[in-house]
C-alpha cells in the first residue's frame, strides 16, 4: 500500500519537475518532454519481452504454472508498452518531422515487434487447454525474443534513420543536460516499477483464478 | 535429439535466414539518388544540404535546394507547400516525392534534428 503510494507520488513528481524545471532544447523545444514518456515506454518493452522469455524458458525447464503466468502477462505487458511508445513516437514524428509514419527502419521495426507480440497473444487465445498452452506460448516467446535485440539495438545502428541517434553513444555515455538526465533515469525508475507492480497484480490475479478453477470440483463434491 | 527435432531446427534457420534477408532490403524506404531517378512512384530520399545556397520563399511557400548523399552524389530538389520550421538547422533531410526530368519534385520534407539534449543556456555559456 505504501510503496503503491509512494509509486504515485515518485511519477507525478517527476511529470511537475518535467514541466517546470526541466529545461528544453533547441530545436526540439517543448517536444523535449517527450523522452521522459516515450524512452522509458520503449525500455520497458524491452524488459518486459526479456522477462517474459525468461519466464518461458524456466516453464520450459520446471513445468511450473507461475511461470506461465510471468510469461504471458510480462507479455501482455511488454505490448502494452510498445503501443504507447509507438504511438508516443509517432505524435513526436508529426511535430518534429512532419509525418505521423513514413515506414522509416525504427518506425518499421517498432512495427514487426508489435506484430510479433501481437501473434504471441493470438497463440494463447487460440488455445484452450492450459498445458497445451503454456508450453507452445513459452516456446514463441523464447524465440520471439531473439528478434527483440535486433529490432531495437541492431537496426537503427545500421541503417539511416530520422529518429535521434541512440543515446548511448559511441563512447558509452550519455550525453544529456544534467536537469534533463536527473528526470529522465527518474522517470525510467518510475516506469519500470510501474511494470513490476503491474506484473505482480496481474500474476496474482491469474494464481487465483487458477486455484479456483482447480478447486471447482471440490467444491461441487462438498456442495452435492 | 531425433531426427524430427534437428529437421525442425534446420527449417526455422533457413526461415529465418530468408525472413532477414528480404527484410533488410525493406526494412529502409530510403533509396539511393540513381534509383529514384528511375524510378516511378512516390519514393523516399534522403541526404545532407549540399550547400547553403538554397532558395527559400517562405511565403510563396517554394523552397529549392541541393541534396547530397553519403556517396557524395547531388539531388537537386524543388519543393512547394508548408516549410518545415527547423529545415536549416537540420542535420539530414527526407524528401518523398517523384522525380521529373531535371530535379526531384518533393511532396513531402522531413528533417532529422540533431540529438542534442543540452539546454541552450548552456551551450551559450560555454561558447562565450
Amino acid at each position: 500500500m505504501i510503496l503503491r503510494g509512494l509509486l504515485l507520488v515518485w511519477i507525478a513528481i517527476c511529470i511537475v519537475l518535467a514541466f517546470v524545471w526541466a529545461p528544453l532544447v533547441p530545436v526540439l523545444e517543448s517536444t523535449t518532454r517527450v523522452l521522459y514518456f516515450h524512452i522509458p515506454s520503449a525500455w520497458v518493452t524491452v524488459l518486459a519481452l526479456g522477462w517474459s522469455m525468461v519466464a518461458s524458458l524456466l516453464y520450459l525447464r520446471t513445468r511450473n504454472m507461475a511461470f506461465d503466468d510471468h510469461a504471458a502477462t510480462a507479455a501482455e505487458l511488454g505490448l502494452l508498452f510498445c503501443i504507447c511508445a509507438t504511438v508516443s513516437g509517432a505524435v513526436w514524428a508529426k511535430a518534429m518531422w512532419g509525418a505521423y509514419w513514413n515506414w522509416d527502419p525504427r518506425e518499421t521495426s517498432i512495427f514487426f515487434l508489435l506484430l510479433i507480440y501481437v501473434a504471441y497473444m493470438a497463440l494463447r487465445s487460440a488455445i484452450d487447454e492450459p498445458v497445451r498452452r503454456a508450453r507452445l506460448s513459452a516456446i514463441y516467446s523464447a524465440i520471439a525474443f531473439v528478434s527483440v535485440p535486433f529490432l531495437m539495438f541492431v537496426v537503427p545502428r545500421i541503417y539511416f534513420s530520422l529518429h535521434p541517434d541512440p543515446l548511448i553513444n559511441t563512447r558509452g555515455k550519455v550525453d544529456m543536460d544534467p536537469r534533463i538526465r536527473i528526470i529522465f533515469y527518474g522517470m525510467l525508475l518510475g516506469f519500470t516499477a510501474l511494470f513490476f507492480w503491474l506484473l505482480r497484480l496481474r500474476v496474482r490475479l491469474l494464481r487465483v483464478e487458477r486455484r479456483r478453477a482447480e478447486a471447482a470440483p471440490a467444491l461441487e463434491e462438498a456442495r452435492a | 535429439m531425433n531426427i524430427k527435432a534437428i529437421l525442425a531446427v534446420v527449417l526455422l534457420i533457413a526461415a529465418v535466414a530468408i525472413g532477414v534477408t528480404s527484410f533488410r532490403k525493406s526494412v529502409t524506404p530510403y533509396i539511393s539518388f540513381t534509383e529514384a531517378r528511375r524510378a516511378s512512384g512516390l519514393v523516399q530520399v534522403n541526404g545532407v544540404l549540399a550547400d547553403k545556397n538554397y532558395v527559400l520563399k517562405r511565403d510563396e511557400q517554394f523552397l529549392e535546394f541541393k541534396l547530397k548523399d553519403s556517396k557524395n552524389e547531388v539531388l537537386p530538389v524543388v519543393y512547394r507547400g508548408v516549410i518545415p520550421g527547423n529545415f536549416d538547422q537540420a542535420v539530414s533531410i527526407v524528401a518523398i516525392g517523384h522525380y521529373q526530368q531535371d530535379h526531384f519534385e518533393a511532396e513531402q520534407l522531413l528533417v532529422k534534428c540533431p540529438s542534442k539534449y543540452q539546454a541552450l543556456a548552456e551551450k551559450e555559456a560555454r561558447s562565450s
